[in-house]
């Protein structure tokens, strides 16, 4: 049971990460400290054994079950939070990520692992698929915050009184430049996740297609954002209108996950 | 021990200060002057508009101060009793963190304000150059600039614009991240806008001028901004291309109207969304207010501005906390490394020691040699005494003299490592 013993370290530390955040945010405007990402850093490498660790005990990758599910989820959140955060310094995206990733984790501690062998969870297309898909949920997810900080920051700026989050939100181009760039990562996972599905499917049960709400969900969020994409190229749509998009295209995403894990519990191939 | 005389904004009255400032120019003689009749070995000179202080070294301090005050109101010919009520006098510790909070600008009449760093570097400058600054002088201005600069670089002091230019240029930063290749397009030619546009401008912006009834005047600020001028009529298609509008005519009017806004964002569809700055300084306005309504369109007039500045004054003296505690560190840090130069009681520890020896080794001594005559003892204890007298004689009167001229902690540690005390 190592893995568990990891993953409550890991909780504990990202906790550290998410009062700390929170804390400076009603205190002062430097968001991260050099103590809040060495507990992260920290953390993320306790999470990494505890998903390696994971992967040995259930004989499959860890992506089944919503125990497996929401703790790998939230490691990818982090490391595309600290891939971020290294390439823009954006601080106040950590208001976002650290709530998100200590509640998974939390959620992932509180649920039992689920035990499963079938024969399907065996070959490469889980690990590949899966994979594929957190990353692009991850980026979503970075987009869908960029997001409500551009909102955020315009709703100050428009007040002409500004507030706390005026001081701490980054500016609107920068929400907008950094959430374009997040959606079209997050997109090209989407993209491929959904391919690799299909195949997965064709190889499981003969069809690409099996027409089941998760999939109509997963290709409505897809549809979503090629519009924003397009429109931002297109007719060099952005700010307020791309960040709303960027929102809804999460909500679908978020949609189809839980719609994913919670009726099914596993990946609709594998049912 | 350091000495600071002066008067500032808390205890003065402007007219006060003023007639008590050193200008530039007599600063060097002043400096001179002061070392030579204050009677103190190191002297240093702080004149901005918000103070006027002088620092020194001496070891009496009543007797000092004394001087230094006399000093002051002799250099400008005003008498003492007038003077003396606005005065303060400050020393040791006291007149150490003193310096720091100046130089960290806590002392400042806005805190943080960034020129007060610039004129203490100075005026420690012109004291090196009128060769009146010493060791003690010299440790003080590398600590204490030091931790103005860290207090500068770890808290938010510095930080949020508190004049209506800047925060006009914060704005913009705020809603464009970058300013390079932004268009800024002036309306009137207006001082203020002028002030603004050149902040701009310094940050890589581009700057267009449009002319009213006087386009010479239009003509020229679009030289010195390094942009260029055009017709009032121009106003839509200018507009079209501007990222930021600074407008601040004398117009009784509206100039810009919300149709203007509207019809300049929809004509051009790729950059439909762009966002628009608009900033009405003029009083009265020269912009529409309902122009601020429209999508990515950010309207701010005169008084928004003013109660930005407002809101970044309180914050920075929020931060004002945490670099009130980070620049008493340092003080407290500064102070133990000046107990550490304090040669006093390494000279009583010094004599200690010797005594020590020497009071053991006669014990010894006596011990071999059986009873002696009272007089045998005493030329055996005047023996001893005076060979400790006569080798410790050097090492009391070099280190006595290193503690005249402001010692150098590395010479004392040497010694002490010497003496193996």
């Amino acid at each position: 049971m190592a893995s568990h013993v990891y993953l409550l370290f890991t909780l504990a530390l990202y906790a550290v990460g998410a009062l700390h955040v929170l804390l400076q945010a009603l205190t002062r405007r430097k968001l991260l400290t050099s103590w809040t990402v060495t507990a992260t850093l920290a953390g993320f490498a306790l999470h990494t054994a505890s998903l390696s660790q994971r992967w040995t005990e259930a004989g499959h990758f860890p992506a089944v079950g919503l125990h497996d599910v929401s703790s790998f989820l939230a490691w990818a959140v982090v490391l595309v939070f600290l891939m971020t955060y290294t390439r823009t310094r954006v601080e106040a995206l950590g208001l976002a990520v650290y709530p998100v990733a200590f509640a998974l984790v939390l959620v992932s501690n509180m649920t039992p692992a689920a035990e499963t062998d079938d024969p399907i969870l065996k070959g490469l297309f889980l690990p590949i698929h899966a994979t594929l898909a957190f990353f692009g949920y991850a980026a979503l997810f970075v987009a869908f915050a960029m997001g409500l900080l551009y909102l955020i920051q315009e709703r100050e700026l428009k007040s002409r009184s500004p507030r706390r989050f005026y001081y701490i939100v980054p500016s609107l181009e920068r929400c907008d430049s950094i959430g374009g760039r997040s959606v079209e990562v997050g997109f090209g996972f989407l993209t491929l996740a959904i391919l690799t599905g299909m195949l997965w499917s064709h190889r499981a049960r003969g069809v690409y297609w099996t027409g089941d709400a998760k999939e109509w969900t997963a290709l409505i969020a897809w549809v979503l954002y090629v519009a924003l994409i397009l429109a931002r190229h297109r007719s060099g749509w952005g700010g307020r209108r791309a960040a709303l998009l960027g929102i809804a295209g999460f909500a679908a995403v978020v949609l189809t996950f839980v719609w994913v894990t919670v009726a099914s519990g596993v990946a609709s191939a594998a049912r | 021990m350091i000495l600071v005389v002066g008067l500032s904004h808390r205890t003065s009255p402007l007219a006060v200060r003023e007639s008590l400032a050193f200008s530039r120019e007599v600063l060097a003689d002043a400096l001179r002057r002061m070392r030579d009749e204050a009677g103190v070995p190191e002297a240093m000179i702080l004149s901005t508009c918000n103070r006027v202080e002088l620092y020194g070294r001496g070891q009496q301090v009543e007797a000092a101060g004394r001087r230094l005050e006399e000093f002051l109101c002799g250099f400008h010919r005003r008498p003492l009793e007038e003077v003396a009520p606005y005065l303060y006098r400050l020393a040791g510790p006291d007149a150490v963190r003193h310096a720091f909070r100046v130089a960290a600008s806590l002392e400042s009449m806005v805190i943080g304000e960034p020129q007060i760093l610039g004129q203490v570097k100075e005026a420690y400058q012109a004291a090196e150059q009128a060769g009146t600054l010493g060791s003690a002088l010299n440790a003080l201005r590398n600590r204490s600039l030091a931790a103005a600069k860290r207090a500068r670089a770890e808290t938010g002091i510095g930080q949020n614009a508190v004049s209506v230019s800047y925060v006009a240029v914060e704005l913009a930063r705020k809603i464009f991240g970058e300013l390079r290749d932004k268009n800024v397009l002036l309306v009137g030619a207006g001082k203020m806008s002028e002030l603004a546009a050149r902040h701009l401008v310094r940050s890589g912006a581009r700057a267009s001028v449009l002319g009213g009834r006087t386009f010479e005047r239009a003509e020229e600020l679009a030289a010195a901004l390094g942009g260029r001028a055009a017709p009032f009529e121009s106003l839509r298609s200018e507009l079209a291309a501007a990222d930021i509008v600074i407008s601040g005519t004398g117009a009784p009017g509206i100039v810009i109207r919300r149709e203007d806004v509207e019809h300049v964002r929809s004509a051009r569809r790729g950059r439909y969304l762009r966002p628009l700055f608009l900033i009405d300084i003029a009083v009265p306005r020269d912009i529409d207010p309902a122009a601020g309504k429209l999508e990515g369109v950010f309207l701010y007039d005169l008084d928004d501005l003013r109660s930005v500045a407002e809101a970044n004054l309180r914050e920075r003296q929020k931060e004002a906390a945490a670099a009130e505690g980070l620049v008493e560190r340092e003080v407290r840090e500064f102070l133990e490394w000046q107990k550490s130069l304090d040669v006093v009681p390494l000279l009583v520890e010094l004599r200690q020691r010797a005594d020590e020896i020497r009071r053991r080794e006669l014990d010894r001594a006596r011990r071999r040699l059986g009873p002696l005559s009272a007089e045998q003892e005493a030329a055996l204890e005047a023996a001893t005494t005076a060979i400790v007298n006569k080798l410790l004689h050097s090492p009391t009167v070099q280190l006595k003299e290193i503690a005249r001229n402001g010692g150098a902690a590395e010479q004392v540690a040497f010694i002490r490592k010497l003496l193996g005390l």
